[in-house]
């Protein structure tokens, strides 16, 4: 808007001085200064009832994009948050103080914290990664304020911590339904639309999980990734979707993207999809199985209850929090596959996904491990899970400093632990054996 | 005989300070009422929001000082490419690449502290990356300049092209993990921007619990040297006269393309040096490091009608507005950015609209097809 202005003013300027003389020219300022907000009232109906004492807390929030966004990642934490704060008794409208569409700039992350400060934050959520040294920055210069960092790895032992979670378990449960509808089509190419491949862990990882969920159902099927490089562009993810069915035939279109474009592609195409972060059943009723999703108020109700905890000395948090780093999965119910659309899955998928989510909520299997799942399905519907000692390959190459490099093919020897270090750290930048780019 | 169109414009005669005064005021006026509808029809107090935003909701804040060197850090980049910008439109050269000159400013000087900040005392590494700053947006814009003196493009299109040129080249930074690539933290899996070594910070004051951002004095020094340039200075005369007319200034024996390439170079230097101060008072580079300033700037330097004084106030007006905003919007969850900016369109819509008022008016045609008078 503001550039419409800026260059109406140009236009404006150009006319009114360039021709000083004449009376009759009509040096009109055009330009629309932009069109109305038109923001719908985000539901604030306060039900402040049996708020035990913490009715001064107060919770600062700072996002990427607007709060009154009805869709994407930033609706995403919000409504997360708010949710939190009315399951903990709290009212947002009078408890939640945001500061939106604030940009990675360190200079305006650092006013937007100091903003909530003063007006008496006692903890600070910021929701994207490019805050992260605003934040570490700020939590050593506000000892007396909790800061809490979504997607980050910076942490302090007192009052800042990191937040994200194991959707990478989610996309596993959505693989096996993507695995078992190829199945059931007898069609081994399956696709992904990707924001980015190996340059992100958490695009890498949920890539990896995904196909080694459709693997464990049918181990000769192929995971072909195409990659947009922007987390969100309708039009493009639209195409990706178009160009993998086009050119691999791919029956399962999954993605980790913004919106719902590929799955609405994979229905016109008469296709199935798994999406991402919301379920996107009602955008693609014919073709969409399940999506990988987040519950973002089970962190936050965490945190918000664990500040309020410190009564007041925020240096107790992390220790409240059990660690400068939460990363929670299925376990905790911080990510989950969405319901499973039965009028489009293959048979048996819902029983074999619920077998698999309680094996890895008790904590006894994880998805980046030396041992395989497959399953034996009964004539009943009954689920047996198999376990087999199988080594955990990628497909030999990494990235590294932008350049594909060749890797040792074996991540973890056959029965080997998991290793989920490499995506809570970040620091996973290869795909698994049968997974293809291109 | 030609028809007159029903409503025409008319330049007016030069109209009295009060009349352009009240003008002013009522365009304000009116804008904030507009703004008070807004506001009751999202069930938000109006006079409680103004307060807070007028006043930085400084009053009963726990750091007030850290409000106020925050104001700072986005009035002086706004301030600098303001006065920048006026002096290129003072010579009727259009320079709208204030953000890409911004840009190009920031990246020099971030260059010139992730390569030489573990060496030079911070004095030192302070004047180098100005200087970085200063001939990174000064070549930038000179480039346009020099095509238009030397080829007659157009300087509009040309600048403004060049800002999308600059913005991909600093994405292009931001996101390309490499080995050559010094902007990066090497620390981070993901691309990030590295925080500059400590000499590479702008210097910063202590007065109490408030500490004082030198670039803010550096801001105030400029301000006086344009002031005296273009009053005093044969440089400052020349620009007038090209801008008047460049015919009449070669006639007098200016070298007109001369004064170009020097005025631009000047003004886009400025405008760099502004993103070098942004990036050491901010310690990092980051890939929206302009926070828009290229394009406000050309919304200030009209509004303040290329005066100096006039720059300096409309620019801390205009920064109360956007920082105001942004600080009294945080308590109502019905406020959010995309408001502030409308609210910030309507002020400023307004205020040019009386502008034009002041210098023109409507002629309704006669009733016999003639004009009323002139």
């Amino acid at each position: 808007m503001k550039k419409i202005l800026a260059l109406a003013l140009a236009a404006a300027l150009s006319l009114s001085l360039a021709s000083c003389g004449g009376g009759n020219n009509g040096g009109n300022p055009g330009g629309n200064s932009g069109s109305s907000a038109g923001t719908p009232n985000s539901g604030s109906g306060g039900d402040a009832s049996n708020t035990g004492g913490n009715a001064d807390f107060k919770v600062g929030a700072i996002y990427i994009n607007s709060q009154n966004d009805t869709a994407g990642y930033t609706f995403q934490h919000h409504n997360g948050i708010t949710t939190a704060m009315k399951d903990l008794g709290m009212d947002p409208a009078s408890q939640l103080l945001i500061v939106d569409t604030v940009p990675e700039d360190d200079t305006l992350v650092a006013n937007a914290i100091d903003t909530l400060v003063n007006q008496g934050a006692n903890i600070i959520f910021g929701i994207s990664y490019g805050y992260i040294d605003a934040m570490a920055d700020k939590a050593e210069e506000y000892k007396d304020v909790i800061f809490s960092h979504g997607t980050g790895w910076k942490n302090n032992d007192t009052n800042f911590n990191n937040y994200f979670g194991r959707i990478y378990q989610a996309r596993y449960l959505a693989g096996i339904a993507a695995g078992m509808k190829s199945l059931e089509q007898k069609n081994n190419s399956i696709g992904y639309v990707a924001a980015f491949n190996r340059e992100y862990a958490e695009t890498c990882s949920g890539i990896n999980a995904f196909a080694l969920g459709v693997q464990s159902v049918n181990p000769d099927a192929t995971v072909y990734v195409n990659k947009i490089n922007t987390w969100g562009d309708e039009t493009l993810e639209r195409q990706a979707a178009q160009a993998l069915i086009d050119t691999h035939d791919c029956v399962v279109i999954s993605q980790h993207c913004d919106s719902a474009q590929p799955q609405m592609v994979a229905m016109e195409n008469g296709r199935f999809g798994c999406g991402y972060n919301s379920d996107m059943t009602d955008q693609a009723p014919n073709a969409h199985l399940t999506s990988a999703v987040w519950h973002w108020n089970v962190y936050y109700q965490t945190a918000i209850q664990a500040a309020m905890d410190c009564k007041g000395d925020a240096s107790q948090f992390v220790s409240k929090m059990n660690g400068n780093a939460y990363y929670a999965g299925l376990a905790e119910g911080f990510v989950d596959a969405s319901p499973l659309n039965e009028n489009v899955a293959a048979p048996n998928t819902k029983a074999v996904m619920d077998a698999v989510r309680d094996l890895i909520i008790s904590g006894d299997w994880d998805v980046f491990s030396g041992v395989k799942l497959s399953y034996n399905i009964g004539e009943d519907g009954s689920v047996e899970i198999v376990k087999t000692d199988a080594p955990l390959m990628s497909d030999g190459f990494e990235l590294k400093d932008g350049q594909l490099v060749e890797m040792a093919p074996e991540i973890v020897p056959a029965g080997g632990s998991p290793i989920d270090d490499g995506v809570i750290k970040g620091s996973m930048n290869y795909n698994v054996a049968g997974v293809v780019e291109g | 005989m030609r028809q007159q169109p029903l409503l025409r414009v008319v330049k007016r005669d030069r109209a009295g300070l009060p009349v352009q005064a009240a003008a002013y005021l009522t365009a304000i006026l009116a804008a904030v009422l507009t703004g008070a509808v807004l506001l009751l029809i999202q069930g938000v107090d109006p006079l409680d929001f103004y307060g807070q935003m007028f006043t930085l909701a400084i009053p009963g804040s726990r750091y007030p000082w850290r409000m106020v060197e925050n104001y700072i850090k986005l009035f002086v980049p706004l301030l600098i490419v303001s006065l920048a910008l006026a002096l290129a439109f003072k010579m009727r050269f259009w320079n709208i690449g204030g953000e890409g000159q911004f840009i190009i400013g920031a990246l020099c000087a971030s260059a010139a502290a992730m390569k030489l900040g573990e060496q030079l005392p911070q004095p030192v590494m302070l004047l180098v990356m100005s200087l970085c700053g200063l001939c990174g947006g000064g070549l930038y814009g000179v480039f346009a300049a020099g095509l238009k003196v030397k080829w007659g493009t157009n300087e509009t299109l040309l600048t403004l092209m060049l800002n999308y040129l600059a913005l991909y080249l600093l994405q292009f930074f931001a996101e390309t993990k490499a080995p050559w690539n010094l902007f990066l933290d090497t620390a981070s899996a993901r691309p990030k921007f590295a925080r500059f070594p400590d000499s590479a910070q702008m210097l910063l004051v202590p007065i109490g619990p408030f500490r004082l951002n030198l670039s803010l004095v550096a801001a105030g020094l400029l301000c006086a040297a344009l002031f005296v340039y273009l009053k005093y200075a044969k440089g400052g005369y020349e620009i007038a006269v090209v801008g008047d007319s460049p015919s009449t200034a070669r006639y007098a024996g200016m070298r007109v393309g001369r004064i170009v390439l020097r005025t631009i170079f000047l003004s886009a230097a400025l405008i760099g040096l502004a993103g070098a101060f942004y990036v050491s008072t901010a310690g990092i580079l980051s890939a929206s490091v302009t926070n828009d300033v290229g394009w406000t700037g050309v919304v200030v330097a009209w509004l303040a009608k290329l005066n100096t004084l006039g720059i300096v106030a409309t620019s801390a007006l205009i920064t109360v507005l956007q920082y105001g905003c942004q600080t009294a919007s945080t308590s109502y969850p019905a406020i959010d950015a995309n408001f502030a900016n409308l609210l910030q369109g309507v002020i400023l819509f307004l205020v040019l609209a009386a502008d034009f008022f002041v210098r023109f008016r409507i002629v309704v045609r006669g009733r016999n097809g003639k004009e009323d008078s002139k």
